[in-house]
């Protein structure tokens, strides 16, 4: 299952919305990778996100694989989209 | 309320506080209920409350020299209107002989007069120090306290999930045991200190094994009377099923716990067989101690991160170029 959301905080994503990201998704059983231009991160992996470099306006395409990934991806995509990382 | 009775404090701290007792035996029973311990001073002029009735009152160079400078009446007026609370101890500092009518109407009224060969600001520091020890508020827990590089980590945690195992691994490098399973804590102005049951000492309960005597296995070096509480490291079971219950993945922020009033940083560590906690432990201590020097390096990583972000460079960009 796959999504593509767009960072929407002035700052990007630093080290507090990593946080927060990879805490969102490890509350999943499903597996979460993170890509962006090619490079493929696991979701749960604070590091591996922030490898991404993604400042606001980057698109980023997640892809889950399990039981609950449908529930993982709206999840992640409210916390990015519409909470904006609660511009932490 | 805590009380020090003068009796326990002539019994523990004669020599330390070098004191000498002027009044009868039978004056001895009255008891302090205040750390501060107030210099008589304008109590002597007639400005009192009922703040005499709690602390302990000093007689020192300053008020002898006051009451040598009024008439024997007045003297003895001044020293009456003190007396006449229930002052719980009067001590004379510097050696100083008593002022005339002070010892036969303290005795009259039960009050205990000491005298101290110590000037008066060094007896008040070690007094109060002493007060604050005997009447802070005690709290036992249930964990372990260990000094690490320095740093006084308390174990918190279930039963059997491995603080004294983690303990003793610490002990064996080098680190030193405070207290096992039961650890007593007292407060020192903002500090938290802990140190063991005098019943308990450096035993230690491992499962499987039975009691062990750490002093006796590894020597004075392995162990400390006590330590202040500078991190709690609360130990949990890694819960692979339970992916709600969260760790912290930043710390840039301490989580912390009230201990005797006091806030003191905490830290999670969830455990599972194999993991070397000992090695988190070493790094615990010395990541707080590097905070204590002001540097923060969640923080740090923080700033950094943002700054390059608002480079907008490509990902791709960051990887390091290893070719010639």
């Amino acid at each position: 299952m796959e999504r593509t959301i767009e960072i929407k905080n002035s700052l990007g994503v630093h080290a507090r919305p990593a946080a927060m990201f990879v805490q969102t998704a490890a509350r999943f059983k499903a597996k979460i990778v993170v890509e962006r231009d090619g490079i493929e991160v696991n979701g749960k992996s604070i590091m591996g996100v922030l490898m991404l470099a993604a400042e606001r306006g980057a698109r980023l395409r997640l892809r889950a694989d399990g039981s609950d990934s449908s529930d993982a991806l709206t999840a992640l995509a409210d916390l990015v989209e519409v909470r904006m990382f609660d511009e932490s | 309320m805590a009380e020090v009775s003068v009796r326990a404090l002539v019994g523990t701290k004669k020599e330390d506080l070098s004191l000498e007792v002027l009044t009868g035996e039978g004056t001895l029973d009255t008891s302090i209920y205040s750390v501060e311990v107030n210099r008589l001073g304008l109590c002597l002029a007639g400005y009192t409350g009922p703040f005499m009735e709690q602390s302990v009152q000093v007689i020192g160079q300053t008020e002898m020299g006051y009451l040598q400078m009024l008439s024997q009446d007045a003297r003895r007026a001044a020293i009456g209107g003190v007396l006449a609370f229930r002052v719980p101890l009067i001590v004379i500092t510097r050696g100083l002989e008593p002022p005339d009518a002070l010892i036969p109407l303290a005795e009259e009224r039960g009050i205990p007069v000491l005298r101290t060969t110590l000037v008066t600001g060094e007896f008040i520091r070690r007094m109060t120090g002493y007060l604050e020890y005997m009447l802070s508020p005690r709290l036992t827990v249930h964990g372990t306290l260990v000094d690490v590089y320095g740093v006084g980590l308390l174990y918190t945690g279930q039963a059997a999930i491995g603080k004294s195992e983690c303990a003793l691994d610490l002990v064996e490098r080098g680190h030193r045991l405070i207290a096992d399973d039961v650890v007593t804590l007292f407060r020192r102005g903002r500090a938290v200190i802990g140190q063991a049951n005098e019943l308990t000492g450096f035993h230690m309960e491992i499962r499987g094994l039975g009691i062990i005597n750490v002093q006796a296995l590894f020597g004075i070096r392995s162990v400390g009377m006590h330590k202040r509480v500078e991190v709690v490291v609360n130990l949990a079971e890694w819960t692979k099923d339970r992916p709600d219950v969260e760790y912290e993945r930043l710390g840039i922020d301490y989580a912390h716990v009230d201990m005797l009033g006091v806030e003191i940083p905490k830290v999670t560590i969830p455990i599972f067989p194999g993991k070397n906690i000992t090695v988190i432990s070493e790094v615990v201590a010395m990541n707080h101690i590097l905070r204590v020097h002001g540097c923060n390096a969640a923080m740090d990583f923080e700033k950094h991160m943002i700054e390059l972000l608002s480079q907008k460079r490509s990902a791709e960009s960051y990887f390091l170029d290893v070719e010639e």
